[in-house]
């Protein structure tokens, strides 16, 4: 589990485009409404679709409770975000004060992030009581990690030069941090917070949905119960378009912020490590993660007092899986549930990556597609997936095809553009190269820009887990009822606590494992294609 | 019918109380009375299936009996029976099943009063091809959530058809299914899909469970043995004031669907769902036996019917989960 290279990139090198550039973009935007228009009408009387005159007629008329909605789910989403953030803000200072605890503090923070929001949400909810909370909670948990990640890698991303020019002035680490250190992480501040800004949105609406009083998650249950099609496409087009402009809003900010150039690393090959000591290192930051987990959990539930009824410790959960009479058939059921989940997961996990990896090459090849293009995969990627999941399913169907599609949406962006980031890394020398042996476009790809690709590709993939496993848990509990979702929803509303809990940790523990078992496949591939990032 | 005087004695005292209440209501806390804090758990977004218990609310019954409830309202994801247990409500609303299920784990719950005499489930379908009695089921596509699967076991056991000549489609949440024809009917709530389809301008039939020997008392009052044992005068005040909310409920159910947009303007609720569904609960709610006893009421026969049905579900419960003294002191009064 490398703290891979995330990729600064994702907002400050994307080139401000051009105004036939921007045109075409437009004209692109134009193409995706008249389609929808069309589609809309066609669909007329099925209940699935509106058009987007429908949906701009129901905003227009229904604009005071929208804008009410949308203020509530704002405010909280904001507030998780800035929470968020702080964390991870926080904990990344804290591994670099404390270097040795970094292993633990990333593994402790994934852990929690891989958390399912379906079964979070109501044990937030009777922890906090009624109020903001848990859609504040969910919102922050949402973000954290896809900040601190990027964070902890741009704290160290300055040429040791730099470190040494520091020093050279007799000064120290304070120093070091404040004008070395914090000045090369803001570019991976700002990636951080752009994934950062959707994510927020999201949580903020799974949280409403534990008896929150107003926001737009509340109005998408009113509206899919209502049979209301034009509500349910106003807010998921509304809350589209937030996270859009959220997404965008931060881009903008950081091409304003970061106007230098990002320097130019030459890492030295790191020592061979003897591979036995790389896995006792390994076992051992492994059973410390597990260690602070357990401490974490039991203890936390001991300090705030709360009802064993309801929570489940570390000790329960094992009783419940291994010693209570009925641990058998416990083990069965949630067996049964994982298996289900996990063919519908993994193919579309892989669906996404390749999607994404697919298209970031396409893009490089034919850059005019990307201008068209990258409007809709961001708002693809910023549609919140409990507005879209139940009407994604309801077009195609509640077979596996359904699903499959929307874990490889939530896959698919963040892979698209960690990939055009790392594509566009390609090291120019190397490229001049190539153009003197006369190679072509192919040649280059294949030999040169896919493998500058491989690192943020995989730091994608790693990242991706927790995506994919939330949004097969969401469609799963929204839209077809199968899988571990809705055991988890299940057991909720029928006491069934320490299926609940067990079914938390488990599903947990697996997106841990993914992300580390992603991290091991990175770490061989990067071996051979990128030395210097597999430190 | 010997309900019928007190009832007109309860309106004037009801819109002696509107006053008092609409001074109340929106001022919130802070009041200068030493009310005591007190919470409801719902178990549903807010909506007219709650509406006697905003006219409570609104009509301040339940001010005059020196509480202050805050309704806290449920949703998809909402945890009902726990807020109890914890001690965050006071009350819940939750239904026999779930109430059964959370005893298994170890909530030590009593049911004080019953909302739902008849429980809401019905088979909904089309006029094309209706589904009016159990045996119409068999060689149907039934569209539900998995999770219901008992229930549906339990109608076709009560009803001797055999649930593998029905084909399950598993839906969630959404109508939709059967208006495309991709099932012939679904299960759902009579107050729910059904109205929604009605406004909508479709006629569906629907087919209510309760009328086929589905017998799961549903909207149910819950507490727990200690608040029953400790704050009893708390409990009598909220379940009287549930009691004249759903009463003044009856006589005007277009009023009830109107306060409910008015007190919830976020909520993004239109009244002409509402009214239906306002006016589609009432004979869920009220029947013969409320008319004689008063409304919450339940009999020994009809708990008899519920562990019956129960047992069906595969829960285990006793005529002791149900404890009338609230309701006793409630309607004694």
């Amino acid at each position: 589990m490398t703290p891979g290279p995330m990729t600064p990139g994702m907002t400050a090198a994307q080139p401000r485009p051009a105004t036939g550039s921007r045109r075409a973009g437009l004209a692109g935007l134009g193409v995706i409404v008249l389609g929808w228009e069309a589609l809309g009408h066609l669909l007329g009387g099925t209940f699935l679709l509106a058009p987007p005159s429908a949906v701009v007629g129901y905003l227009v008329e229904n604009h005071a409770l929208m804008g009410r909605a949308l203020a509530a789910t704002l405010t909280n989403a904001l507030a998780g975000f800035v929470l968020g953030n702080l964390a991870a803000i926080a904990l990344a200072a804290l591994a670099l004060i404390w270097p040795a605890a970094q292993r633990v503090v990333t593994g402790v923070a994934l852990v929690i992030f891989c958390l399912p929001l379906v079964a979070t949400g109501p044990i937030l909810r009777v922890l906090m009581g009624p109020g903001d909370g848990p859609q504040i909670v969910l919102a922050a948990l949402a973000v954290y990690y896809t900040t601190l990640i990027p964070l902890l890698v741009g704290l160290r991303a300055a040429p040791s030069s730099w470190f040494d020019l520091v020093r050279s002035y007799g000064r120290g680490r304070l120093a070091a941090l404040v004008h070395v250190r914090m000045r090369a992480a803001l570019p991976y501040l700002f990636a951080g917070l752009q994934i950062a800004a959707p994510a927020a949105i999201l949580g903020a609406m799974v949280g409403e949905f534990t008896g929150a009083e107003r926001g737009i998650g509340v109005l998408t249950v009113r509206a899919m119960r209502g049979l209301d099609v034009e509500m349910t496409w106003a807010i998921a087009t509304l809350a589209t378009g937030v996270a859009v402009m959220a997404y965008l809003g931060i881009g903008l900010l950081a091409r304003r912020v970061l106007t230098d150039a990002p320097p130019m690393i030459l890492a030295p090959p790191a020592e061979p490590r003897g591979r036995s000591a790389g896995l006792a290192a390994a076992l051992l930051g492994a059973v410390s993660v597990l260690a602070v987990v357990v401490l974490l959990w039991g203890g936390g539930l001991a300090l705030f007092g709360v009802n064993p009824f309801f929570a489940k410790g570390p000790e329960d959960v094992l009783a419940a899986l291994f010693w209570q009479p009925d641990a058998a058939q416990t083990r069965a059921t949630l067996g049964e549930a994982l298996v289900e989940t996990g063919v519908l997961l993994i193919p579309g996990y892989l669906a996404g990556l390749i999607a994404g990896a697919g298209l970031a090459i396409a893009f490089t090849l034919l850059p005019r597609l990307a201008i068209t293009a990258m409007p809709l995969a961001i708002a693809l990627r910023s549609v919140p997936i409990v507005t879209t999941a139940p009407l994604i399913v309801l077009m195609l169907g509640r077979g596996a095809v359904g699903t499959v599609a929307l874990v490889a949406v939530m896959v698919f962006f963040p892979t698209l553009v960690a990939c055009l980031h790392g594509l566009r890394q390609t090291p120019g020398q190397v490229t001049d190269v190539f153009d003197s042996y006369a190679a072509g476009p192919l040649q280059r790809l294949v030999r040169l820009q896919i493998p500058a690709m491989l690192p943020a590709f995989f730091a994608a993939a790693r990242m991706a887990v927790p995506a994919a496993v939330l949004a097969v848990t969401v469609v799963e509990w929204l839209a077809t009822g199968i899988g571990i979702g809705t055991l988890m929803a299940l057991s909720a509303s029928v006491s069934d606590h320490d299926m609940l809990w067990s079914a938390v940790a488990l599903v947990a523990a697996l997106s841990a494992l993914g992300y580390a078992a992603v991290g091991a496949v990175e770490a061989r591939v990067l071996h051979i294609y990128a030395p210097e990032q597999s430190r | 019918m010997t309900h019928r005087p007190m009832m007109s004695r309860r309106s004037l005292l009801a819109a002696g109380g509107a006053t008092l209440g609409l001074a109340g209501f929106g001022l919130g806390t802070g009041r200068a009375l030493a009310q005591t804090q007190v919470a409801l758990q719902l178990s549903w977004l807010h909506s007219a299936q709650f509406a006697g218990s905003y006219i409570a609310q609104d009509r301040g019954f339940w001010a005059e009996g020196g509480l202050e409830v805050a309704l806290l309202q449920g949703g998809p994801n909402a945890p009902v029976e726990p807020p109890v247990v914890a001690g965050t409500a006071l009350i819940g609303i939750s239904a026999a099943d779930y109430t059964a299920a959370a005893v298994e784990q170890g909530a030590p719950f009593r049911i004080l009063g019953v909302a739902m005499q008849k429980n809401p489930f019905v088979i909904a379908s089309l006029p094309d091809t209706p589904v009016t009695t159990p045996a119409e089921l068999v060689g149907k596509k039934i569209g539900m959530a998995l999770a219901n699967t008992p229930v549906l076991q339990a109608l076709c056991t009560l009803n001797g058809v055999d649930i593998n000549a029905i084909e399950i489609v598993p839906t969630q949440y959404s109508p939709q299914p059967l208006l495309t024809g991709e099932v012939d009917c679904l299960l759902c709530w009579e107050t729910d899909l059904p109205v929604a389809m009605t406004i909508e301008g479709l006629s569906p039939v629907t087919m209510l469970m309760a009328d086929h020997g589905y017998a799961v008392h549903s909207q149910t009052y819950i507490a727990t043995t200690d608040s029953l044992a400790n704050r009893r005068a708390e409990l009598v005040a909220l379940m009287r004031g549930e009691v004249r909310g759903w009463e003044a409920y009856r006589e005007n159910t277009d009023a009830a669907a109107e306060l409910t947009l008015r007190m919830f303007p976020d909520a993004g609720l239109s009244l002409e769902t509402q009214r239906l569904q306002a006016a589609r609960q009432v004979p869920l709610m009220f029947s013969d036996l409320t008319d004689a006893n008063g409304f919450g009421w339940w009999t020994d026969e009809t708990v008899a019917a519920n562990i019956e049905t129960l047992a069906l579900l595969g829960r285990k419960v006793t005529p002791d989960l149900w404890d009338r003294s609230i309701l006793d002191e409630v309607h004694g009064a």
